[in-house]
């Protein structure tokens, strides 16, 4: 097990109180695997990728257990933390708009984290073949002209490249975990494609496990081995995608999956769930989707859901146990 | 890919040229509504009790009969000549006057707010790096107080504590009044008397600058922090700073590096509003200084009823916050490359 | 988050209800956070007062504005009336009489409340004669940022609106304004259009609105940008009604926090004119006034100088902090 998560709590504390942003989450990721995250906007998915690295904001505090390559990352000392990042996990992020520097030229920031890996490697480069392995990475992620895209600075470049300039990156760190938190999300459907097709291949090539984070169902399917179905901060259900795509256990993972528009749906209205998110400064008792749950019963209101296995899945749900 | 810099620097200069023009033309509505006639204009011109006759005649020989059009374009053109009227207390050319004053207070304005400026970026930059905790809370409240406190307020208050309780710097005054300044050659005092190599001079004039110069740096000092604090907060958030700490590099490389770097850019043009709120408080810190610049002399013309050297003053003035806007805007293409490139 | 009118546009800076709660909040423990009851006077109310800074700063402010309005009102009554001693009703003591018993007395305890900031060369209470200058500064940051905002808002919206050359224009007139330090644009004004309470805030509201128009042009752009003008436009409202009924609601929110950090900044520069001299009538006190009249004794006699200075920076400090938890409540980035 490359990471493992177990009983994670993670409050922010805010002028308006206290919230609970993530609730008692358990799971995890194994070598070479890709394990999606799916949840609407704020049920805590990229709190959780931020806690894998460290960089939630002062005001979080958590606790539990985020085991990462045998290193509990939550009790790990400032420096300790920083080693890991980059060369254990990496993470890339959503907004393309926003993710480079855009006072520093791409070569600039290549050779950056080339040169942090070279020196936790205890190898280095000279400039050359520095030069060489920033070329051979942007041309392994289908940039084209990489010698001009490296003078560039950021603002220069269009989303779907600088995209691909972040992917290089990781290429060049190569990380054990890769977290990409909603990369798909800010772009068109076009780059969408690319991003997702070369994270595959990073993955294939290189065995990194790849967590990925996103609201869209559809996307995830694409490109995980497992989901993991968020809600409100907590675990609605998990499971390998197929099953969990064919055969729906929880109704809100049913709702999801019935959302998506498929073409031999054409007629007839979207599947909307109705509703909205709850807030999360003083969410729902007992199990915090009931009461969005078509399938709402008396305890549901009541009483919080605990884990319950089946058909290779984890599920919290009254229906099932 | 071209670099437009040098077509960013003619834009701004343009720029700064037509606000020239307008601002002359503002100053020059100005004497005009007040001065409505030409016999008005040549009594304020002149500030002597003249009969109606001489004013008359004082009013044809300066062109002040003449339709407005070309008043305007004569005034402009007199400016750009060094022509800036006569003052009326000492009796020569302004031109003269402002040439020997205001390199005076430039000297000390810019000194100031440059200390102020440098000391409140980085104190900005740590309270952003180190939010809601005491070390912010306690720039917080600094910036709080010295923001609010008036020009005069701090003035008097740093020169009773330094000056008359504690003994450290002069009360008042450029320098020694027993020594002899240095010869002009720039009439900027600390340029020349190294120049001259007069070094009491020097020494007296530095001991002398502490304080003036303290006080239009505290001025400064809390809108800067305050800025920067708030710029820097935007910064740390950005996803670019959190993927440079991904890649493992410590956090004051990105703090400082990163972050700061970006975070300074917007700061630049308000560097420029910086210097023209100074220019504006050393007229109170001159005046409680008894320090003989420009600033100074404005106190000495309002008490005086000098017009012309107060309608001298503000245009000068606002000359000189162009420039310091046109220099500002030409940093700012020079350090943000989205605004420099294509 | 939306603090008056029931705005045509949605929330202009979060998302909705209480979605993006924990997204929303990665960099800001500050009140990015949509709540479920989030609007209203009462939450309003509420939020400013939970940070004890600016609930002190708040207090001030009021007893300031109240005190104000009421030695304001008795002073022109006792005018009026031709009965001085009207005016200093409410007053520790006389702030206009000649008592040489006292003059230059030390601050003391002894004489509270009057003595507790000292004497000036008169024998008059300095505390009394900043209290009884109070009214006139209310009155200036009030009259001035209102008419600077009216003035701005009109000149601002109708640049943004119509854009073109009406544009252009008010950018390059502001432009020039804004070349001056404000000080000095209004020692200039003021002493061009004569010495008196009345011109100096006309000068001051000449210096002001400047900033005001070039904000609500600002706001104006943005929401051009955002193609609701467009829309409404389109429904076949008329420009009148667009930029009264549409547009200025949406842009009065963040003025608020402006307006409020402006009522310090006007008396900050108020006062220093007062300080100059400008402004200033004989034999009526004014914070500035009172300074320059201390500057001569020096430093024996300390507290006449530095007490009228130190209530105008409480005053202002107090502005300030209300003035950035306004700006908390609004949120957003202010741009001009």
């Amino acid at each position: 097990m490359l990471l493992d998560v177990g009983d994670l709590k993670i409050n922010y504390g805010t002028v308006y109180g206290n919230l609970e942003a993530v609730k008692g989450l358990n799971f995890s990721v194994d070598k070479g695997e890709s394990v999606a995250i799916v949840g609407e906007s704020g049920c805590g998915k990229s709190t959780l990728g931020l806690a894998i690295v460290r960089l939630l904001p002062p005001n979080a505090t958590y606790r539990g257990r985020i085991v990462l390559d045998g290193k509990d990352v939550l009790k790990l000392k400032k420096n300790e933390v920083r080693m890991i990042r980059g060369t254990d996990v990496f993470m890339i992020f959503q907004d393309p708009l926003n993710s480079l520097n855009p006072v520093k030229r791409v070569s600039a920031q290549l050779s950056e984290a080339l040169a942090i890996k070279q020196r936790r490697a205890g190898t280095s480069l000279d400039e050359k073949a520095a030069h060489k392995e920033m070329v051979e990475s942007l041309t392994s992620v289908r940039m084209p002209d990489p010698e001009v895209i490296l003078q560039r600075y950021p603002h220069q470049l269009s989303g779907g490249q600088i995209q691909r300039v972040v992917i290089a990156m990781s290429l060049m760190m190569r990380p054990k975990l890769l977290i990409a938190d909603e990369p798909t999300s800010a772009v068109d459907v076009t780059i969408q494609a690319q991003v997702i097709k070369l994270i595959n291949e990073l993955k294939k090539e290189y065995g990194m496990s790849v967590l990925f984070i996103t609201h869209d169902m559809a996307v995830a399917y694409t490109v995980a081995d497992r989901f993991l179905v968020m809600y409100a901060g907590e675990l609605s259900e998990s499971g390998p995608v197929n099953k969990v795509v064919k055969s729906p256990l929880h109704p809100y993972t049913m709702a999801l999956v019935n959302s998506i528009p498929t073409k031999s749906r054409s007629e007839g209205q979207l599947n909307a769930i109705p509703g909205s998110p709850p807030n999360m400064l003083s969410p729902p008792l007992g199990c915090r989707f009931h009461p969005r749950c078509p399938r709402v019963m008396d305890i549901c209101r009541t009483n919080d859901p605990g884990n319950t296995e089946m058909d290779e899945r984890t599920l919290r749900c009254h229906l099932y146990g | 890919m071209v670099s437009q810099f040098p077509l960013f620097v003619a834009r701004r200069a343009v720029n700064a040229v037509v606000t020239l023009i307008l601002m002359m033309a503002l100053v020059f509505a100005l004497i005009h509504v007040v001065a409505p006639t030409p016999d008005d204009l040549a009594r304020l011109y002149t500030g002597a009790h003249l009969s109606q006759a001489q004013l008359a005649q004082v009013a044809h020989r300066l062109g002040l009969d003449q339709p407005i059009w070309i008043q305007f374009f004569n005034y402009v053109v007199n400016f750009f000549q060094g022509n800036l009227g006569t003052d009326t207390i000492y009796g020569i050319p302004e031109i003269l006057v402002i040439e020997r004053f205001l390199p005076i207070t430039f000297e000390m304005v810019v000194i100031g707010s440059l200390i102020g400026v440098l000391i409140g970026v980085f104190t900005g930059a740590i309270a952003a790096s180190n939010r809601n905790t005491p070390t912010d809370y306690g720039i917080k409240a600094t910036y709080l107080v010295t923001w609010a406190a008036p020009p005069f307020l701090a003035a008097i208050a740093l020169q009773l504590v330094l000056a008359y309780y504690l003994n450290l710097l002069p009360p008042t005054n450029v320098a020694d009044l027993t020594l002899v300044a240095p010869r002009v050659v720039t009439g900027l005092p600390m340029v020349d008397s190294v120049l001259a190599q007069d070094w009491p001079y020097l020494v007296s004039y530095l001991h002398h600058l502490v304080l003036p110069a303290l006080t239009i740096g505290l001025i400064s000092f809390g809108s800067i922090t305050r800025i920067t604090r708030a710029s820097m907060v935007d910064a740390l958030d950005k996803d670019y700073v959190k993927l440079a700490y991904m890649k493992g590099l410590p956090k004051r490389n990105v703090v400082y590096g990163t972050a700061f770097r970006n975070a300074i850019i917007p700061i630049v043009t308000l560097i420029a509003l910086t210097f023209a709120f100074a220019i504006g408080g050393a007229i109170v810190v001159e005046y409680i200084f008894a320090y003989h610049g420009i600033g100074y002399f404005t106190v000495d013309a309002v008490y005086n009823l000098d017009y012309p050297a107060i309608l001298a003053i503000t245009v000068i003035v606002g000359l000189s916050v162009i420039i310091a806007n046109f220099i500002a805007d030409v940093l700012y293409g020079i350090m943000d490359p989205r605004v420099r490139l294509t | 988050m939306r603090l008056f009118g029931r705005g045509k546009e949605g929330d202009s800076t979060q998302g909705n209800g209480g979605s993006g709660a924990a997204e929303g909040l990665k960099g800001r423990d500050a009140a990015e956070v949509p709540l479920g009851e989030s609007s209203g006077l009462r939450f309003v109310y509420r939020f400013l007062m939970k940070d004890k800074a600016s609930l002190v700063s708040g207090a001030v402010i009021v007893a300031f504005f109240v005190f104000s309005v009421l030695e304001g009102v008795l002073q022109q009554v006792a005018n009026y009336v031709r009965q001085p001693s009207l005016g200093w009703a409410i007053l520790p003591s006389n702030p206009e009489i000649l008592d040489f018993g006292h003059s230059l007395a030390t601050p003391t305890f002894a004489q509270f409340p009057a003595g507790i900031l000292g004497y000036d060369y008169e024998g008059r209470s300095i505390l009394s004669q900043i209290l009884y200058a109070a009214p006139r500064d209310a009155v200036a940051s009030v009259l001035v940022v209102f008419s600077a905002i009216i003035i701005g808002m009109l000149l601002g919206i109708s640049a943004g609106y119509f854009g073109g050359w009406a544009d252009e224009i008010l950018m390059r007139v502001t432009d020039a304004f804004l070349a001056f330090p404000a000080i000095l644009l209004a020692i200039a004004l003021a002493f061009l259009l004569g010495n008196g309470y009345y011109t100096v805030l006309v000068a001051l509201v000449v210096v002001w609105w400047p900033t005001y128009a070039r904000f609500f042009r600002a706001q104006t752009l943005t929401l051009k940008a955002r193609g609701y003008i467009e829309a409404s436009k389109l429904s076949g409202i008329g420009s009148g009604r667009i930029m009264f009924r549409h547009i200025f609601p949406n842009a009065v929110d963040p003025i608020i926090a402006i307006a409020t950090l402006d009522f310090g900044n006007v008396i900050l520069t108020y006062s220093t004119l007062a300080f100059l001299g400008i402004g200033v009538e004989v034999g009526v006190p004014e914070w500035g006034s009172l300074t320059s009249e201390g500057l001569g004794y020096l430093p024996g006699v300390w507290w006449w100088a530095l007490f009228p200075g130190i209530a105008i920076m409480v005053i202002v400090v107090c502005f300030s902090i209300l003035g950035d938890r306004i700006q908390d409540l609004v949120g957003g980035r202010l741009t001009y």
